[in-house]
This record gives C-alpha cells, structure tokens and sequence, in this order.
C-alpha cells in the first residue's frame, strides 16, 4: 500500500512538472505562430499596396499607350447597344449587351 | 563536573541557534513584509515587459473597393548614445544604409539621451540591412505608415495622415475618431533569456484596426477627370483648376479633382496652398453660370415664360449710372435666347422682374451663401449678402452672377438641382464605414435637402439648358449621341490692386448634366485665370465634353441612336 502510494505520489509529481513544462514550451511555440503572423501580415499588406499602385488607373493608361502602342477609342468608336427590353418594342436575339467597334462590322458580345 | 560544561555548550549553541533564527527571521520579515511591494515590482520589472501596440489606420477605398489608402507596418530606426563606444563609427556605417550624412547622424548619436529617433518608416528593404549589419546600440521597430497607393489620384479628398498617424487634412483628418485604430498596452512575460514566454492574465489579443471607409468616388472617373483636367490647365496655362462630376439623383460625388495634384506619400515640402480642396475653400463670382438658377426662379414664380420676350437695349443698358454690356447687339430676344446667348442686359431684366426679395430667396434655396454640410473638412459658405445690404445695382449684377461668392460645389449643387428634376441632394463622399471585422457601422443613404423648382420648371429648363450646347455659348460641350444641358460662365476676377473688375483676370466655366432626358451624371469645371482665350465655352466646355464622354463610355451608358443601330441589326 505503501510504494503504491509512493509511485503515485511520484507520478503526480512527474505529471505537475510534465504540464509545467508543457505549458512554457506551448507559450514559445505561441509566440512563434504570432510572430510568423505578423510577418506573413506585413508581407499581405505590402503585396497589397504594390498591387494598387499597380494597378492605378493612371499607370494602366501609361503601359497601354506607351508600351503596348494602344489609343482611346475615338468618338463614334464605341457604341453601347442594350437588349432587349431596353429599346421598347425590340424583340431582338437574347443578347445582353453589344459592343460594336468602328472596325469591327461583326460585333462582340460582351455580358 | 561533567555537567555544568557540557550545559554552557548547550546554553551557547541555543543562544547561537536563537541569534542564528532570529537575523534569518529579521531579514525575512524585512523581504517579505517591509519590502514585499518594491521586491515585488522590481521582480514583475524583471520578468516582464509592457509593450503598446497601435492597430492599423484603417482603410480607404472607392465605390468599387480600389485601394487609395492603406497602411503597412515599415521600420523605424532608433539609437541609444549612452550605450554608444563609437558614434562616429556607428554613424559612418549607418549612413549609407539610411541615406542620412554620416556627420547628421552622429550628432544625434552624441546626445546625452537614453533614446533617440535616427530614421523613421523608413523602406523595409533599409531595415533589412540594419538588422544585417547588428549594430550595439541600433535598434528598429516596426511602425505603421500610411500609403497612397495611386499617388496624385483624389488627393485633395483623402487628404493625409501626420507621422505619429494622425488624420491632418482632408477626409484623414475629417474621419480620424474612425480611422485611427485602437491603442492597447499589453504584459508580456519574459523568462531568465529575456525572451517573451506568453501574456499574463487575459489572453493577448492585436488591437483592433480602424474603421474602413467605402468613398462614393469611382477612381476610373477620377482619373478621366484629373487627366483632363491637367492638361486643360497646362494647355490654357490656368492658374489653377477644378472638377466635381455628381450623381444628381443621389448628390454622389463621383469625382472631385483639383489642379495642381500633390502626391499625399510626400507631403513634407508642400505649402497648405497646395493641398486645399479648392472644390469647397475657394469662392470665386460665378458670372453666366448663375442666370440658370435665375431662369429657374422666373419660371417657377410665372413672371417669364420660354417664349416670353426680352429686349436686349442692343447690348448696352444703364443702371445706377453705370453701363450693363452684352457680348452683341442683341435686340428682341425670347427668355430662352437669353440663356442662350447668355445675354447679360436680358438677366438684368429677368432679376428685376423677379425682385430683390424673390430673388434673394431662391438663390438661398439653391444653397447659396451656405455650406452644402458634404462630408468633408475646410468648406466655406461662400458670400451671398441679404437684400438690406444691396447696392442699386446689386439685383442686376447678381441676376448675372456678380457680388456673388460661390464654391464650385455650391454651384454644382444647385445645376444638379435641374438635373434632379428640382430637387436638391446633399452632396456626400463617404458612403459606408465599417469595423475591421466588415461589419457595417454605417451607411450613408442618399438625403434629400429640398424642392427648390416643380418638375415642370426643371423640365423647361432642361431644355433651355440643351438650347445652350446645341445653339448657344456652350456647343464645345456637345457629346455626340448625347443630349447635354449646360450653361457657360465667363466672370471677370476683381483686380487686388485696384478694388475693379479686370480686364484679364477671369474665371471660364461650365456646368451641366447629362444625358439631358436621364441624367447620369452633372459636372462643373471651372479654370481659374486661362491665360489668352478664356470664355467658359472655349476653355471650360470641351474639357466637360470629353469627360462626359469618356465618363459616359465607361459606365456604359447608351447613346442616343442606339435605337436606330439596334433597328438597323433587327433589319438584318
């Protein structure tokens, strides 16, 4: 009765310190992940920030002309036809929405 | 015999044992009762570490959720002189790192401080190298720092934000109790390394970001606007210029440009004359632009009608002993002419049938000599004097828009009125905030200020505006396949040196709405001093067009023989 009160008084011992121990380890590991966190947000936002600079209207006209040779339509270029339904007694093929181009006599189709 | 010696050992060592007790319990009482609280806090300062975190601002965006301000964590470099052996060498190898003269930097380094600020939110690639080379008594920090991602676009409406984060103009400092985001100071504890084991008490959580901003502004329209805009100011060699493109049927600022840009990420060497929103700071007489407002009024109350006659004197007309002059020798001219030809002598006329008191209470009813109360910071009311104070010639030069002081956005206000079918918005540009979370904290509807004109009058006067871009001063504002409503305004600025009305000093502008029968969008541009040609219709009216019509392409808007193409495909 003794050595078994022993060997479990041992063991809640060994078990005490196990948890103890457990729980710093836990701690760094939390302090690890929050870390990397961070980091991974930072990196999220400067990715963020590089992708609207990027994006800006501004610079996406600068690339069109100057790199890619592209021009503003001009007047009379583009023409916006809706239908049907918006053109009152139109009973046109179900398309939604067609872009026609000076230079483009087929049209496209645009949703 | 053997006794009594043996009882003095005892009697010593118990004395010894007592003295021995008693130092052991005087110092204990002394640590654990005397000096518990310093121990105490000496110990918590030890294992420790009380760390303030500031959230992010929060985030700006256009209608469609395009970033235009944000903020990310960069480094700041700080020193610590009194642990510094060498400042000068420390210097020599953080100069070229930071791009700071080696002789600045250790002059700051030589201070007798315990912390000094080297370089601050400087770029994260710099930090990178700072931690490379680990300099003694260098240390970084990670702080947030608010960019601009676009640069110039919408500037003068974002305004921006002060190194410690704070908003300073613009909608920054307008929307600062919202952007800013929350302050938390933290305990960290730290084990014998000093390396952070895990937060004490409540679990440790980042502190909340700012509130995000969702703007009515659409940054394609922006940038048309800006683009335009520029280079009518480079091309008329203006002082200076403005835009503001308006949702008429919701007061839904689409568009809010202002000329010369700044780039709010540098701000540093710019005087406030650069970054004021001249859309709502500055007042200028509007001139021709204002006889809409007075047509309207002469309708509403039935003292003209569109084919109601005018005579023109032949382009001169004395008042209060001075001389009204027209462009032309207009003579007998109907009430829409006038608006047309934008005759002078004709709203002279129109302002005197109306009288001083109807008169002065429309143009309150339009907004004038008033804030338009839009959700930005630094608006001013313009000047409007009541009738008391008006001089005999005052109902003449205000009917044609003199002795008047109006911000372009009153001005557009009450043009988007018309449009509006009479009914004035209050013009908005933030349309929702929201929580870090997204959760919406607020959502701007549109607001109905007052009926200022019956649909009727609104309607007429649409079509006196058309008569204006088809037959009038305002042709160059003409979109083809779009009906447009417009009025041109040429006022002469008065003289500073003189206290007079100048002879070169003007302000050219136009301000309509468009598709006249639906309009999609209202939009003012007024051009502060083009040099040579300055007419609001030669300078002003085709930088309107080719906004509207660019604008109007990209929203998809249909033109108006879109009918006739659409015939012609079923034909086929």
């Amino acid at each position: 009765m003794k050595t078994v009160t022993i060997v479990a008084g041992v063991l809640l011992v060994f078990v005490f310190v196990w948890e103890r121990v457990d729980v710093v380890r836990l701690g760094y590991q939390i302090e690890r992940l929050k870390t990397q966190k961070i980091l991974l947000e930072r990196e999220r936002d400067q990715l963020q920030v590089k992708f609207s600079a990027l994006t800006a209207p501004e610079r996406i006209a600068k690339v069109a002309t100057e790199k890619l040779g592209l021009v503003p339509p001009q007047q009379g270029q583009v023409l916006m036809v809706h239908l049907p339904g918006e053109a009152p007694g139109l009973t046109l093929p179900s398309v939604k929405l067609i872009r026609l181009a000076k230079h483009d006599s087929t049209g496209r189709e645009n949703e | 015999m053997t006794a009594g010696p043996s009882r003095g050992r005892r009697y010593v060592m118990l004395l010894l044992l007592l003295c021995g007790f008693s130092i052991i319990l005087f110092r204990l009482v002394t640590l654990q009762v005397l000096q518990a609280a310093e121990l105490t806090a000496k110990a918590d300062r030890q294992h420790q570490k009380t760390v303030s975190f500031e959230g992010a601002r929060g985030m700006v965006s256009d209608r469609h959720g395009k970033v235009l301000a944000m903020n990310v964590e960069v480094p700041s470099v700080f020193g610590v002189p009194t642990s510094l052996e060498s400042p000068s060498t420390v210097a020599r190898h953080l100069s070229p790192v930071l791009q700071i003269r080696s002789d600045e930097l250790e002059r700051k380094l030589r201070q007798d401080k315990s912390f000094v600020w080297l370089a601050r939110k400087v770029e994260p690639e710099q930090g990178r190298r700072l931690e490379q080379l680990s300099l003694d008594g260098i240390g970084v920090v990670m702080e947030g720092r608010r960019f601009y991602p676009k640069g110039p676009l919408l500037a003068h409406v974002l305004g921006f934000s002060g190194m410690d984060g704070q908003g300073l103009e613009g909608l920054e400092r307008l929307y600062d109790s919202h952007l800013h985001g929350e302050k938390r100071v933290t305990v960290l504890q730290r084990d014998a390394l000093g390396r952070t084991v895990f937060p004490k008490g409540v679990a440790e959580q980042a502190p909340t970001s700012g509130h995000a901003l969702t703007l009515t502004v659409d940054e394609v329209i922006q940038y048309i606007a800006e683009k335009e805009l520029e280079e009518a100011v480079t091309h008329s060699r203006a002082k200076s210029g403005t835009i503001i493109v308006m949702e008429p049927q919701s007061g839904a600022i689409l568009a809010m440009a202002v000329s010369p840009r700044f780039d709010p990420n540098v701000v540093a060497a710019l005087t406030p004359d650069r970054w004021r929103n001249r859309t709502l700071t500055d007042t200028y007489e509007p001139g021709s632009t204002m006889k809409a407002m007075i047509a309207a009024a002469a309708l509403e109350e039935k003292v003209m009608t569109p084919g109601s006659m005018v005579f023109g004197e032949n382009g001169q007309m004395v008042i209060a002993n001075t001389t009204i002059h027209d462009h032309d020798k207009l003579g007998w001219m109907t009430f829409s002419e006038v608006i047309q030809k934008s005759s002078n002598i004709g709203a002279a006329k129109i302002g005197m049938a109306l009288g001083e008191q109807r008169l002065y209470r429309y143009l309150q009813a339009f907004g004038f000599g008033q804030r338009t109360e839009i959700d930005l910071p630094g608006e001013v009311s313009g000047l409007l004097k009541a009738p008391k104070n008006w001089g005999r010639r005052s109902l003449a030069s205000i009917s044609m828009g003199q002795e008047v002081g109006v911000t372009p956005l009153q001005m557009m206000s009450a043009v988007a009125t018309l449009a509006n079918k009479g009914v004035m918005m209050k013009p908005y540009v933030v349309s929702e905030v929201r929580d870090h979370k997204g959760r919406l904290l607020k959502e701007v509807r549109p607001q109905v200020k007052r009926r200022v004109v019956s649909p009727e009058t609104a309607r007429t006067m649409t079509t006196m505006l058309e008569g204006v871009v088809t037959n009038g001063t305002g042709t160059k504002a003409a979109i083809p396949g779009f009906r447009v409503a417009g009025k041109t305004g040429t006022a002469q600025k008065i003289d500073s040196r003189t206290g007079a009305y100048s002879s070169t000093q003007f302000v050219g502008s136009f301000v309509g709405y468009v598709p006249a029968e639906s309009p999609r969008l209202a939009m003012i541009v007024v051009l502060d001093e083009p040099q040579g040609e300055a007419w609001g219709g030669v300078v002003a009216a085709p930088v309107f067009r080719r906004v509207g019509e660019q604008a109007l392409n990209y929203l998809g808007v249909s033109r108006e023989d879109t009918v006739k193409i659409a015939l012609a495909m079923k034909d086929h």
